[in-house]
């Protein structure tokens, strides 16, 4: 694990703000992963998620504008740092590392 | 205009959610709310509350900060604490606590659900509010005042043409059967007659067809869903449209399907036509004199409304002036949303209906909640002193009298959160049987927002309720003493206590009375002696085209050796209303109106329905009776006779004699005085039923019944009713009221008698030091028994001197709403004092008893 620590739907969160570019805010971030990925997805875990990546300085935050359907409330656009970057590419590596090394006769299900 | 999400959970968020996410948070929740809101209103608002309560979550939630200097949060917890130690310790009383406040809540809550769904009448019409029907007072020339909803047709088309204020009016007739026939295929289906605009104003939701047309056509029906299914199958929404049912005259073809009318309306139909064809067919609804339909009238504003009251009021008397046979009477007109639970008419007055039953029962439920609350109170006062270590040790350390009643108030609520939770699972658990008992679909939808304000403002009601007064006693404790042990309580607050075990026991007594009274007027009710036999007497509707079979249909039937005896009549006697206003007799005011019921029948009525002739003779074959009559007591009363036998009497152009009187029987309910009345056999075949006396009610004379039925008139389907079983019908709801009255009446002792075992087994524990001494000295068993049931006892008394005569007043004023009613006697209160005070004393003597008998040296070795 080491200082690139992240959970499974951390990492679903964090590649979907990727995903998302500029546009990526709390419920388009929610309806992304509940669309592409067939999940549920409740505000409060994704939040939590949120919160947390932003801890762990994978990710950055910033106010954007506030639009009516949101009661005037103003949205926070997140965007993934070159921190974040590498936690998702070692994750990526380290699973790849793993499929390489598993033996073909593994998965021979006959 | 953009819709807010709710309040409150909104609130619940801003005060937990961290504030650097608060913004973007309730943005998000904005968001979703409004977008869901598009959808499904309700759905959205639930789902808000849901998601509120999935965000309270670590992470989220605030950061307590303790340096503020504010220890809210650490005083919280030790209190959440000590109120669980507390609760744990002490396991009899908890759950003698905990299992009254459950029962209490958990009836409260059923009955709550059933006022609300009452409540919830009709109310599903989009434009409700701005409906209001129309209704005729006629006033009889004997002062009484009779209410019907049939108008005559001229004042709707005034209304309709003249009345700027009336946006549109619809004319409903009175529920009708209707045979009708497609294929081979035959039923008797029920439905009305209406307007097209009836369409409009009522939202009744239309399935298939087009709502603008499809009362427009004279040939034209509309059908329920249910018959549509049951005629063209599985897939009714394309194939019964444009589809032809045959009448006995006439062709009808399907222009739309309606949704079934369900549960939550009062009107009940399953199929429609329009007005115009009935109109046409019939004449007579074009005279001012004759009240035809229901008219309903779409006012949009309440002031609009009351000028039209205004303008209504004297419309059918203005244009009827220059008939002399015409009433005396006025048009009035009321909300069709108060139609339901406003039925009854006290003298052309609207004078309650089932709103009183809506009423009694919230009342019912508030109280049984307040004896439970009372429970808390008393248990938790009484035992405060087992307390007061810790209330003077909290205060010698710095506690201020208000933290020490937060502490209270924070148990009340913890135990109150508690028994709200496990009463919604009671309630969960019971609705069926609840549901089966009151007959109705009642549920706890959690999806509704209005549920969870309701199950909060249980807490909050319950649990103010019951701890305020710990609250506010317990801080007022002295140091010195309550550090000593043994607070000596005020005479104020022991006072104070016993006043609310008066007030329980009082209210119990009074629900008592209430079932028992109840109870007797049902039992007066369902085994009066009515005027004829009810018992073994079945109607059996006539179908289409039977009524010139009469005469071989009687014959028939009267083969069977369990039939004793038939009768083709227009009605059922014991809920019958065709009446007219056109009788006249001998010596009569000409003048003067009166509204005469009229039985059209063959001479064998007065035999069949087992009824009692006091003057005079039946009807007989032989003497050729067509032109003759028989008329009630009343009738007779009404016309002035001494001897009414043989004078003059005309109605409807028919001219005759009276034969006979017979004796009273009801026509109507018992809220109604018996109407006057003539029996004339003058042409039976307008008969709409036939009534069989037969020998006992076994299924095989049912079933040869059927056979010759099914012989004379194929296809159509039999149906037949047992005239005692209806008339019971009639007092359904009055006796699912005294069935819940019953149920309530025995929790409601119950919670107090578990309150009662609570304090007695409480002083007893107390008074332990003093039983043993008096022992000790050679009191006996019984008088130490004495000793302690005397005070609890005396308690019971003086709650009878409050109930009895509160009993007897509200008692009263409810069996005064019955023109026939038992009377109120001695033996109610006696019974019901008697039951109270035996539980009661049972109750205090056991545990009493438990003190009394206990060894001396146990409690006397201690010092």
């Amino acid at each position: 694990m080491g200082k690139y620590a992240i959970g499974e739907f951390e990492e679903v969160v964090l590649l979907t703000v990727a995903v998302l570019y500029e546009n990526a805010y709390g419920i388009a971030i929610k309806e992304d992963i509940e669309q592409r990925l067939k999940r549920k997805v409740s505000v409060g875990a994704m939040r939590t998620a949120l919160k947390r990546l932003e801890k762990k300085e994978f990710l950055t935050s910033e106010f954007g504008e506030a639009t009516a359907i949101r009661g005037g409330k103003r949205k926070r656009y997140f965007r993934v740092t070159p921190y974040g970057k590498k936690a998702l590419e070692k994750v990526m590596s380290d699973r790849q590392k793993l499929w390489e090394a598993i033996p073909t006769m593994a998965f021979d299900f006959k | 205009m953009l819709i807010s999400p709710p309040k409150l959970p909104l609130k619940v968020l801003k005060w937990f959610c961290s504030p650097d996410l608060v913004e973007d948070v309730e943005g998000d929740l904005g968001e979703l709310f409004r977008t869901r809101y598009e959808n499904n209103k309700f759905r959205a608002q639930a789902l808000f509350c849901l998601d509120v309560l999935f965000l309270f979550r670590p992470g989220i939630i605030r950061n307590i900060k303790f340096k503020q200097g504010l220890n809210q949060y650490v005083m919280l917890k030790n209190y959440f604490k000590i109120a669980l130690r507390n609760a744990l310790r002490y396991k009899g009383y908890t759950a003698l606590n905990l299992f009254g406040l459950i029962v209490g809540i958990a009836s409260s809550m059923l009955v709550l659900l059933w006022v609300q769904d009452e409540r919830n009448m009709n109310s599903f019409h989009e434009n409700g509010d701005k409906i209001y029907q129309a209704f005729r007072n006629m006033k009889q020339s004997n002062g009484v005042v009779s209410t019907t909803s049939s108008v005559p047709k001229p004042l709707a088309d005034l209304v309709s043409d003249g009345y700027s204020e009336v946006d549109a009016i619809a004319s409903f007739s009175w529920l009708m059967e209707m045979q009708i026939t497609y294929e081979d295929q035959s039923t008797v289906e029920e439905g009305h007659f209406a307007s097209p605009e009836f369409l409009n104003m009522f939202s009744f939701p239309i399935l298939v067809g087009d709502k603008a047309k499809a009362l427009d056509e004279l040939n034209s029906v509309m059908i329920s869903r249910a018959v549509a299914e049951k005629y063209f199958g599985e897939n009714w929404q394309t194939e019964a449209l444009g589809k032809i049912f045959k009448l006995q005259t006439a062709n009808l073809s399907v222009s739309g399907v309606f949704e079934n009318t369900g549960p939550n309306s009062t009107l009940q139909f399953d199929w429609l036509r329009p007005v115009q064809a009935y109109y046409n067919a019939n004449r007579w609804v074009n005279n001012w004199g004759n009240g035809s339909f229901g008219l309903y009238l779409s006012i949009s504003e309440e002031e609009k409304a009351d000028r039209v009251a205004e303008r209504i009021l004297m419309e059918i008397m203005d244009h009827t002036v220059d008939n002399d046979a015409a009433g005396d009477e006025e048009v009035i007109i009321q909300k069709f949303e108060d139609t339901y639970l406003y039925s009854n008419f006290d003298n052309g007055v609207i004078s309650g209906g089932r709103i009183d039953y809506v009423r009694i029962m919230t009342v019912v439920a508030i109280f049984i909640l307040i004896v439970a609350c009372i429970n808390f109170m008393n248990l938790t006062t009484a035992r405060s002193s087992r307390r007061s270590k810790e209330i003077g040790l909290r205060k010698v350390m710095g506690a201020r009298k208000n933290s020490i009643g937060t502490q209270f108030y924070f148990e009340a609520f913890f135990l109150t959160t508690i028994a709200v939770a496990l009463s919604t699972l009671v309630v969960i658990l019971l609705l069926p049987y609840f549901n089966g008992l009151v007959d109705k679909s009642l549920s706890l939808d959690f999806m509704q927002i209005n549920t969870w304000y309701f199950l909060g403002g249980l807490v909050l009601v319950v649990g103010t309720l019951s701890g305020s007064y710990p609250a506010l006693l317990l801080p007022t404790f002295s140091i010195l003493q309550s550090m000593k042990g043994g607070v000596k309580q005020s005479f104020f607050a022991e006072l104070f206590r016993k006043g609310l075990v008066v007030f329980q026991f009082a209210i119990s007594t009074l629900l008592i009375i209430g079932t028992a009274v109840v109870y007797k007027q049902i039992d007066y009710v369902l085994n009066k002696d009515l005027g004829l036999v009810k018992e073994n007497l079945i109607t059996i509707p006539l179908q289409a085209g039977m009524a010139q079979k009469l005469e071989t249909y009687k014959t028939e039937l009267l083969r069977l050796p369990d039939v004793k005896a038939v009768t083709a009549s227009t009605g059922n006697p014991l809920s019958y209303g065709r009446s007219t206003s056109s009788a006249s007799w001998e010596g009569k005011d000409p003048s003067a109106g009166y509204e005469v019921n009229v039985i059209i029948t063959d001479e064998d009525f007065i035999r069949t329905s087992g009824m009692e002739i006091l003057k005079g003779r039946d009807f007989s074959e032989q003497m050729q009776d067509s032109s003759n009559f028989i008329i009630n007591e009343v009738a007779a009363q009404l016309m002035g006779f001494d001897d009414p036998l043989g004078k003059d009497l005309s109605f409807w152009g028919i001219n005759g004699k009276i034969t006979g009187v017979v004796k009273n029987f009801h026509m109507s309910n018992m809220y109604e005085p018996i109407a006057p009345l003539i029996i004339t056999c003058i042409d039976p075949s307008r008969s709409a039923v036939m009534l069989v006396r037969i020998d006992n009610n076994s299924g095989t004379v049912l079933k040869s019944i059927e056979q010759i039925t099914a012989e004379l008139a194929p296809g159509s389907d039999f149906s037949y009713e047992f005239v005692d079983q209806v008339y019971a019908e009639g007092y359904r709801s009055e006796q699912t009221v005294g069935t819940l009255a019953n149920i309530f009446a025995f929790i409601s002792i119950l919670i107090s008698s578990l309150g009662l075992l609570g304090l007695t087994s409480y002083s007893a524990e107390q008074r332990s030091m003093e039983i043993g001494v008096r022992k000790v000295h050679g009191a006996s068993v019984l008088q130490i028994l004495m000793l302690l049931s005397k005070d609890y006892s005396r308690l019971i008394l003086i709650s009878f001197v409050l109930a009895i005569p509160a009993g007897y007043y509200v008692m009263q004023d409810w069996l005064n709403n019955f023109e026939f009613r038992t009377s109120l006697n001695v033996l109610v209160f006696l019974v019901a004092t008697a039951i109270i005070f035996l539980i009661g004393v049972l109750t205090v003597g056991a545990k009493s008893y438990q003190a009394a008998t206990a060894n001396p040296v146990k409690s006397l070795r201690q010092e």
